[in-house]
């Protein structure tokens, strides 16, 4: 079995996939839309206002139909998810804020949250 | 198929003639009469069953798009503004009722079998097709109705000519009995066709929506003494049946405030009602989640279940506080409402119940280059939580609340605020079997009616529960994002939620109300039903009412149907 990391491991290490994770998301999301399915799990759901698009392929086709973006992240929040909850995967909770502007649109304030799990992160760790 | 053979041993016993309990008579020694089917519970699983439940077995809940008030009303239409009438809708009435039946047949047997295995496998040698009514298990036996007298005796005839996987036949009896309990509906035709109108006047085609709240004491019914109550099989069989007959293209159903305990019949909709998105099950009497499996098969994007049973937020009962006011429910498990009503109320240490023991909660406000102090969001900022700004790990590590005591005490420390809970939100991001994930949005302001700035919240939560058992969820994780409200999002805040019909009896206006109402009425063109409702809502002020009508009526959300006179 695993050796379980005290709490405060987990918040640093958190802390850092955090990071790393959002530079690389809107680093895809502005300039290498095509590859930003890559970061979503098959079965993975976005919620964007209120609707759901799941699946590679509903994800392929939503982010396709959004124009080119320009995100400006201004603020990173993070959890490590209690492992009772994840049945014992690791997860996080990532939070962030910001501005945006999509071609043609007016710049909005944006906000999103994500949950990782341990694979994501074991793919960020060896990119 | 799978077959359950635990309980095999118990009815070989009850092969033997003696031991058999409770004789009843007539052909065979396990026939029984018709009268002792009266509504027996029907399961197709045994009573220990250690099946699985999933959290959300009918498929993701999903907000409906858009803000608003309209919009988040289950089964209502959303926004107005589209041509009255729409597709579908009551259609004139059928030739004929029920279909030429030559009598009913009964068929006990043996053994406890799978269902699904069971009924193939006899559909395998029979020699006719025939349909299974009102299948059920009672003790060892399965049970169930064939509509005419050749299908029961080619039934018959698979007598002993199935082997089970444990090598025993299975045997099928057969009897005449009445017509099953399911089909004796105790609404007479006549009776059926004024529910049937009720039913249209409920129903919006524009948004193929059907509003059936609290429908038994709808005046139309009252009026004629037609009881109509959804928890009981014949009302809610009828009722399904005219949605079948007449407006199957349904999307929407409202079927809260009913007193319904049981999803049995509504295990029907998967067939008999396939588009539907919105089914709002909300003040009912749900006691386990169980219940909810019986949906499994519909594809839904809405199910609304608050006011159940089931989701009883708090442990400990005496600490549930009933929120007061509209009814706006949160589509998932979590009573919302009442976590913001102990917010709001000046103690929030009872709070305490909603976190899990090891739950963490963070705070982020946006960077801010205003003096802090001058800054409305002041109170949040020293403890807001911001990966980009800090860097140091020891800060970080200190600005994460961990432990329910320490996030509990956190929040007591945090300004007096007021909510508008008829504004906020609920997004459902994910769900396992253990987590259900979920954001809420929405407006507060600061304090108790001092003129402050409104600030908006975006809470995002991971809550932990058991699908398995009826238990209610606790929050593990939350985090709370905090800035200023938009010009827009305070226009809208605070303000009395848009005229609805009720059903609720209408006090008695005085003259100067009954004039303000019709000329009310005449200048905005509303039925007197949703004009007073407006002015209602608006405290009989009528320039703020006739203000918030004209907001409303710009938006687009006042549908078609209040301004039917």
């Amino acid at each position: 079995m695993a050796t379980t990391l005290d709490f405060r491991t987990h918040v640093d290490q958190s802390c850092r996939y955090s990071e790393e994770f959002v530079n690389i998301y809107y680093d895809c999301m502005d300039k290498k839309r095509r590859n930003l399915t890559r970061l979503y799990l098959d079965k993975a759901t976005l919620v964007w206002n209120g609707n759901a698009v799941s699946g590679q392929d509903a994800l392929a086709e939503f982010f396709e139909s959004l124009p080119s973006s320009e995100f400006q992240v201004h603020t990173l929040d993070c959890q490590p998810v209690h492992e009772q909850a994840t049945q014992g995967q690791t997860t996080l909770l990532v939070v962030t804020g910001g501005t945006v502007k999509f071609e043609g649109n007016k710049q909005r304030f944006f906000n999103q949250n994500f949950l990782l799990t341990a694979q994501l992160l074991i793919f960020f760790k060896w990119k | 198929g799978g077959h359950k053979g635990r309980s095999y041993d118990r009815s070989r016993r009850d092969r033997q003639p003696g031991s058999h309990s409770g004789g009843f008579g007539g052909p065979g020694p396990r026939s029984r009469l018709a009268d002792m089917d009266e509504d027996v519970a029907m399961s197709d699983n045994s009573q220990d069953s250690s099946a699985q439940h999933r959290f959300n077995p009918y498929g993701r809940p999903i907000r409906k798009g858009g803000d608003g008030r309209f919009d988040r009303r289950p089964g209502k239409g959303g926004g107005g503004g589209r041509g009255g009438g729409g597709g579908g809708g009551f259609r004139g009435g059928r030739g004929g009722g029920g279909r030429s039946r030559s009598g009913w047949f009964k068929i006990p047997h043996g053994k406890k079998y799978d269902k699904q295995w069971l009924l193939t496998a006899l559909q395998n040698i029979c020699s006719v097709p025939y349909r299974p009514v009102q299948f059920h298990v009672d003790h060892n036996r399965a049970h169930f109705y064939v509509d005419d007298s050749s299908t029961a005796h080619a039934l018959h005839k698979c007598s002993h000519k199935i082997t089970d996987t444990d090598g025993y036949k299975v045997e099928v009896h057969v009897n005449p009995s009445a017509p099953p309990s399911s089909l004796v509906s105790d609404l007479k035709p006549e009776h059926l066709e004024h529910l049937k109108q009720c039913m249209a006047k409920r129903f919006d085609g524009s948004q193929q929506a059907l509003d059936l709240n609290n429908i038994r004491t709808d005046p139309d019914l009252v009026s004629q003494n037609i009881e109509v109550i959804l928890n009981r099989k014949t009302s809610m069989e009828a009722v399904i049946k005219i949605i079948e007959e007449n407006i199957p293209e349904l999307t929407c159903l409202n079927l809260s405030n009913n007193r319904i305990h049981k999803l049995d019949e509504l295990a029907e909709l998967v067939t008999k009602v396939p588009n539907l998105k919105t089914l709002n099950l909300s003040h009912n009497e749900l006691k386990s989640d169980r219940e909810l499996d019986k949906l499994k098969g519909l594809k839904l994007g809405e199910l609304w279940l608050n006011r159940n049973p089931l989701c009883d937020f708090f442990k400990d009962q005496a600490s549930y506080i009933r929120s007061d006011g509209n009814d706006l429910p949160a589509p998932i498990g979590f009573d919302v409402e009442t976590y913001y009503s102990i917010y709001d109320s000046g103690d929030r240490q009872p709070l305490l119940d909603a976190y899990h023991d090891g739950a963490s909660l963070s705070l982020t406000t946006p960077y801010s280059t205003q003096n802090p102090s001058r800054s409305s969001l002041g109170e949040y900022h020293k403890d807001s939580r911001n990966l980009r700004r800090h860097k140091d790990s020891t800060l970080r590590y200190r600005l994460l609340k961990h432990t329910r005591l320490n996030v509990v005490a956190f929040l007591n420390e945090l300004p007096k605020t007021q909510h508008d809970i008829a504004s906020f939100t609920v997004d459902v991001n994910t769900y396992t079997n253990t987590l259900l994930s979920f954001t809420v949005s929405g407006v507060f302001k600061e304090g108790e009616g001092k003129v402050n700035p409104l600030l908006k919240y975006l809470k995002t939560v991971q809550t932990y529960g058991l699908s398995t058992l009826c238990h209610s969820l606790c929050i593990v994780n939350d985090q709370l994002f905090i800035r200023m409200a938009t010009t827009e999002e305070i226009r809208r805040a605070f303000v009395a939620p848009a005229p609805t019909p009720s059903s609720s009896p209408v006090p008695t206006l005085t003259a100067p109300q009954q004039e303000m109402l019709t000329a009310f009425s005449q200048k905005s063109g509303m039925n007197l039903e949703w004009s007073q409702k407006c002015l209602q809502d608006n405290e009989w002020d009528f320039n703020r009412a006739a203000q918030i009508f004209t907001q409303l009526k710009t938006d687009g959300k006042i549908p078609d149907v209040a301004f039917i006179k």
